[in-house]
């Protein structure tokens, strides 16, 4: 294990293909994924419902549901390629080194168990503590993310905790074990708009703190403008366009991200909000070539028949599109 | 609750509320003999007299020991079953899942009440003791051999509602969290998804008590059950070609086993009414 810097390259994915095997057919869900996140950085992956965020993420994890299986690529994780880890040493790797909270805090917890139990059973499972140990990191862990009354609220359970709580409690037991690398699925979505404020504010906080990656799943570009420095846009699978996130939404370069962009309300200027046309494809049977093309107003014949692959655009931001170089994308001013 | 509450107080204390002791040889069709054959509930037998002479206040009253046995074992031995074949098969899936049900399913079709009496019988003809003497308890083979046919006959449909059971909460998302952080498969099994299935198990595992109760007096009521142990179906048995003079023999332990039945019943729903937390206040 390389000792990684502030900076450095902590998560490579290169090539990640993931398919559901289904019975109705063989669900492409995520296909050829390349990205990397440094440490310390937030990177966002944004894209539609079923766009592969979350299976890329469960990937990287091991975690992919049945009937997923990883089918090819290499993920990269501080100098380790973590597919070819034992599942015991990936057992030993999640929750301690790389963390996920999920979209539903309601049913991310176990209702049978306390809060204490549920914080102190992660940490006494990857480490030799006491009880007495466990339960002193767990109350610190709950004044960390911010629960008041730490000590008499160790003992309740889930139900007795609002939404924007129990989230919280989430977010303390995936720090449980100062991980190196945070998925957040969705984390705010099930939340009301204030808890969500709060929440990220809190993840934001605890993320320069700890000196922790983020990677910030969602579907909501405003999150992504607040939170995260790099974003990853996926469509139906794959990746369209990689860029920091300042220049995403000033020079949009794939026509997917600019269509995504203009379909935001703004608060600033009164307009009528653009939708994409049609649905995202079904992915046992994808649309061949650019995967986009069906619901892009600049395809052309080419778009159809080959797959665009990632290209830099100059400056580290790459798109996957064939007609960046024609295409001035309109940004959102 | 209370109706078995009274049940299990009346087998605690048998031998204090019993006016008679329990029959030494029951096969042998000992009464105890004090001159009243067939004599109607009164002050001194509450329930009336068999035409043997024996009481049947005291049977009943011992019976209960038999009741709770045959309760507690079927259930038990019912449930161990039901748990270990439910879980697997909705935990493992796939063709564990596909082998186990189909055996449960096949189970499931048997006539198992025929077959009950059958296995019954042949136990009780190849049995020749009468007694496990275990740390000086007189635990009675047939009855026990009873007692696991009838769990035999009945994990199946257990095994199912725990699969299903299982199942539901095999796709919680806690379950995925759990594996985010690293639980292994046998803790998420044991600690994560038991404790979930378990408040329906209990609910179930009461409504077998009631069940076990019912047919293992059914089973003795056709003269299938153990000859060597006095339990209220036994009774029944004993006692019906009289039933049209001495009719209190056949009420009575019918009453006994009404009783449970109907109490095991209400502690179930009682039961899934308290485990259940959207019905709470």
């Amino acid at each position: 294990m390389t000792e990684i810097k502030e900076g450095d390259v902590l998560l490579q994915v290169e090539g990640l293909t993931t398919y559901f095997f289904t019975e109705a057919g063989i669900v492409k869900a995520v296909e050829d994924v390349s990205y990397d996140v440094r440490k310390g950085e937030s990177v966002g992956l944004v894209g539609e419902s079923g766009s592969g965020k979350t299976v890329s993420a469960l990937s990287v994890m091991r975690i992919v549901p049945k009937p997923g299986r990883i089918l090819q690529g290499r993920v990269n994780y501080a100098g380790e390629d973590l597919l070819m880890k034992s599942e015991e040493e990936m057992r030993k790797i999640r929750g301690s080194r790389i963390a996920m909270i999920f979209q539903d805090p309601t049913s991310s917890l176990n209702p049978v168990y306390s809060v204490e139990t549920q914080l102190t059973e992660i940490m006494r499972q990857h480490q030799d503590l006491t009880r007495e140990e466990a339960k002193d990191r767990a109350r610190k862990l709950l004044e960390l993310v911010g629960i008041p009354e730490a000590e008499k609220r160790l003992s309740e359970y889930p139900h007795q905790f609002s939404g924007g709580m129990k989230q919280r409690i989430c977010i303390a037991r995936a720090l449980a074990l100062e991980p190196d690398l945070l998925f957040g699925d969705e984390p705010t979505t099930n939340l009301d708009v204030t808890i969500q404020a709060q929440v990220l504010e809190l993840l934001k906080k605890l993320q320069k703190d700890l000196h922790m990656s983020l990677v910030m799943i969602t579907h909501d570009m405003g999150i992504i403008a607040d939170m995260t420095q790099r974003v990853v846009v996926l469509y139906a699978g794959r990746v369209a366009e990689v860029s920091r996130t300042y220049d995403l939404y000033k020079h949009p370069r794939h026509p997917y991200t600019e269509a995504l962009l203009a379909a935001v309300p703004r608060l600033d200027k009164r307009k009528v909000l653009e939708v994409i046309p049609g649905n995202i494809p079904n992915l046992i049977d994808p649309p061949s070539g650019c995967r986009f093309h069906p619901r892009c107003k600049y395809a052309t014949e080419i778009c159809k028949e080959k797959v665009p692959q990632l290209e830099d655009s100059g400056d580290g931001h790459l798109v996957a599109c064939h007609h960046w170089r024609e295409l001035s994308l309109r940004a959102e001013e | 609750m209370f109706m078995v509450g009274v049940l299990f107080f009346v087998a605690a204390f048998s031998n204090v509320l019993a006016k008679y002791p329990a029959r030494p040889d029951p096969a042998a069709f000992t009464p105890f003999y004090e001159g009243d054959t067939g004599a109607p509930p009164s002050w001194k037998y509450p329930f009336g007299t068999t035409a043997l002479g024996t009481d049947v206040y005291s049977e009943i009253i011992h019976g209960s020991i038999w009741t709770i046995y045959v309760a507690v074992g079927v259930t038990a031995i019912t449930m161990a079953l039901a748990i270990v074949t439910g879980i697997t098969a909705g935990y493992f899936g796939k063709y564990v899942d596909d082998v186990i049900m189909r055996v449960a399913e096949v189970f499931l079709v048997f006539p198992s009440l025929l077959l009950i009496l059958v296995f019954a019988r042949i136990f009780q003809l190849s049995v020749s003791a009468t007694y496990w003497d275990v740390l000086g308890m007189k635990i009675p083979i047939g009855l026990t051999m009873v007692v696991l046919i009838i769990a035999i006959f009945g994990w199946a449909g257990d095994a199912r509602l725990v699969r299903g059971e299982v199942l539901r909460v095999r796709e919680l998302e806690f379950i995925q969290a759990e594996r985010a952080l690293g639980a292994s498969r046998v803790r998420i099994l044991f600690r994560h998804i038991f404790p979930n299935v378990l408040s329906p198990i209990i609910v179930v595992a009461t409504l077998t008590m009631a069940s076990a109760v019912l047919i293992e007096a059914g089973v003795s009521f056709l003269g299938f059950g153990d000859p060597n142990t006095v339990t209220w179906g036994r009774i029944l048995y004993e006692n019906f070609q009289n039933i049209g003079t001495l009719w209190w023999a056949e009420v009575f332990p019918g009453l006994a086993v009404f009783w449970t039945v109907l109490g095991f019943n209400l502690m179930g729903d009682g039961l899934a009414d308290a485990l259940n937390p959207r019905l709470r206040e």
